[in-house]
């Protein structure tokens, strides 16, 4: 326990006029310290893949989303800004969004559906500013969500870090289709050990 | 001066005056601070009544911001209730995330793992520095010292950066998850704080300069608004208010969690329970702080590696590298996200945040919603006792007064 010790005032504090000198002092020292002030609309915020911007679905090279509409993303959003439709798709993932839309004036931006997503489709990206004339054209929908994963690279690269609680093992290459033309998600066989199974992942497509 | 007793719906008795000048003939002078008043500090109303300039009846009125916090709670589900949290008391969104998931810890018996408890812990005193600096500098410009809004919000804005480079938002955080936090602090981050915490002590004797001899300062806080101990714990008054009148209860060190035995700081007592007093028990937690922030991150490095966040399959989300490949997993993730379920019964915890005791009591019926959630907001507690510090005091006063019992609007009416 430390017990704080009141002070009782000097006479020359008391008389004040000493104090301002001295206050005047320090504020012109401050005058010469490197100025902390940004120009925020002119100069743009730094950004790094830390982060957390509003949510975007993430095109991989060969240009289709990983998104299997499976709506783990809309169950988790806690502000209810989601909407997914699914439907049947020819391509090996079997399903795929038809409608896939978040409420930008809804989503705070927390990264729950970045966090649920099993099929890393979805990521927060590093834009932030958010204006337009009308609610409607802020509802998103999914070209309008849609980045290249080359320009998300870093920070898919920081959420895999983090979701594989920073393991070293090798990651798959998640630009890539990591399914290859088979079509069929790496078999409970192959994810018996937890290291082996991502390089197997990796190795699939150049396999088939 | 004249005192008068505190009691509502009762207007003292006042001599009659004569004086044919006197515009209001007699009659009290009723006067509505709020809700939209800078220096109440959100969203508060006060209704006073005035014989001169001195307060005869005082009533604050809450309510204003009140968003259901608490029913939502029960609609929402445990999980997604963390970014509720955070907008609860909004200058220190992460002691609110931990309070919360100690909590629903307590109540699911989960281990948290100890870098986990060594991360909260910085996080938690990053978050009292955050809080405390508000509030000297909202406190200094309601009172005329504009200088100690700009020294302190230049340091709050390192400290957001700092945040910022963790959490990668500045407010609003949500790192917190049960079982730990979401994301390991990593080294470029832990040598940022530390360059941050090292220059800190320093500033805080540059804030005491400026604050502790300043004259005007000195009058407009010294023996005002002094509160005895016996009317601090008779209105449970908690935080720096209860140990600026005299009672050392600090929860961190009266019932430790997440490791606070480990740490090696001093809490912070006042003698006489003015505005003066709180004043330099908050200043001197600061320092405190410092030293604990410090302790951390030396923790730190030496757990590096080991986890963050505990492997318990009924609350915590797998890794996601499992995910990708075990069917096992995968069901784990979707049972998880959509209907985690807390067993049985209830629990409380109680945390000390920067205003006093902020406790969450969880109540759950096994399902995947909560039964009850309540929220013990120091900050209600610090209004309620607006009136019994400020009756038969000076108007003027009534600034210092709110100032100094610190209080966040969007937790008292959540």
């Amino acid at each position: 326990m430390v017990i704080v010790k009141r002070k009782e005032l000097s006479l020359l504090e008391r008389l004040y006029v000493p104090e301002i000198a001295r206050g005047l002092s320090i504020t012109f020292r401050k005058m010469f310290e490197k100025k902390i002030t940004r120009q925020y609309p002119e100069e743009p915020l730094p950004k790094t893949e830390v982060t957390r911007g509003q949510p975007r679905l993430v095109v991989k090279d060969d240009g289709n989303i990983a998104c299997v509409s499976c709506g783990l993303c809309e169950a988790a959003c806690p502000a209810y800004a989601i909407t997914i439709d699914g439907g049947e798709t020819d391509r090996p993932i079997e399903r795929e969004p038809k409608r896939f839309d978040i409420d930008m004036l809804r989503c705070i931006l927390c990264g729950f559906c970045e966090e649920a997503c099993p099929k890393d489709a979805i990521f927060m990206s590093d834009e932030l500013e958010l204006a337009d004339y009308s609610r409607e054209m802020l509802v998103y929908d999914m070209e309008k969500l849609k980045r290249p994963a080359a320009a998300m690279r870093k920070r898919i690269e920081y959420v895999h870090k983090i979701n594989d609680r920073w393991r070293s093992a090798p990651r798959p290459p998640m630009l890539a289709d990591q399914h290859g033309a088979h079509g069929h998600a790496p078999s409970a066989s192959t994810a018996g050990s937890h290291a082996s199974s991502p390089t197997a992942a990796a190795q699939k497509p150049h396999a088939g | 001066m004249q005192t008068f007793e505190y009691a509502p719906g009762l207007v003292p008795p006042r001599a009659k005056t004569t004086d044919g000048d006197d515009p209001l003939h007699g009659e009290l002078l009723k006067l509505n601070m709020g809700p939209q008043h800078p220096a109440t500090h959100g969203v508060l109303r006060i209704k006073v009544e005035l014989d001169g300039e001195t307060i005869v009846r005082i009533e604050p009125e809450v309510g204003y911001l009140h968003r259901g916090k608490e029913k939502t709670c029960e609609s929402l589900g445990w999980r997604k209730f963390f970014v509720h949290t955070d907008r609860l008391d909004y200058v220190q969104p992460l002691m609110n995330n931990i309070g919360y998931a100690l909590a629903l810890e307590a109540l699911g018996g989960v281990k948290v793992p100890e870098r986990a408890q060594i991360i909260r812990v910085l996080l938690c005193e990053m978050s009292r520095i955050g809080s405390h600096l508000i509030y000297l500098a909202t406190t200094g410009i309601d009172l005329g010292a504009i200088t100690m809004f700009f020294f302190c919000f230049k340091q709050r804005e390192t400290l957001y950066e700092l945040l910022d480079a963790y959490t990668g938002h500045r407010m609003n955080n949500t790192y917190v998850r049960i079982g730990g936090v979401y994301a390991d602090v990593d080294e470029r981050v832990q040598d940022a704080i530390e360059a941050w915490i090292d220059q800190f002590p320093a500033a805080v004797d540059e804030f005491e300069k400026m604050l502790t001899g300043n004259r005007i300062w000195y009058d407009r806080n010294y023996r005002i608004g002094a509160i005895t101990k016996e009317e601090a714990l008779a209105w449970s008054l908690n935080g720096p208010n209860l140990r600026g009148a005299g009672v050392e209860l600090d929860l961190r060190k009266a019932q430790p969690y997440s490791g606070y035995e480990r740490y090696e700081f001093e809490v912070a007592v006042g003698t006489v329970g003015d505005c003066y007093d709180r004043y330099l028990v908050r200043v001197e937690e600061m320092r405190q702080s410092a030293r604990i922030v410090k302790q951390a991150l030396k923790l730190l490095k030496e757990t590096k590696g080991a986890e963050f966040l505990a492997e318990d399959r009924r609350y915590v989300l797998p890794p996601k590298d499992l995910v990708r490949s075990s069917m096992e997993e995968l069901i784990h993730q979707f049972k998880i996200v959509t209907d985690m379920a807390l067993p049985k019964g209830c629990a409380y915890h109680g945390i000390e945040s920067s205003k006093g005791e902020l406790g969450f009591f969880v109540a759950s019926d096994g399902t995947s919603t909560p039964l009850r959630c309540h929220i013990r907001a120091p900050g209600l507690m610090n209004v309620q006792a607006i009136p019994m510090v400020s009756m038969g005091r000076l108007f003027s006063d009534m600034v210092s007064l709110i100032g100094s019992l610190d209080f966040v609007m969007g937790e008292v009416d959540r």
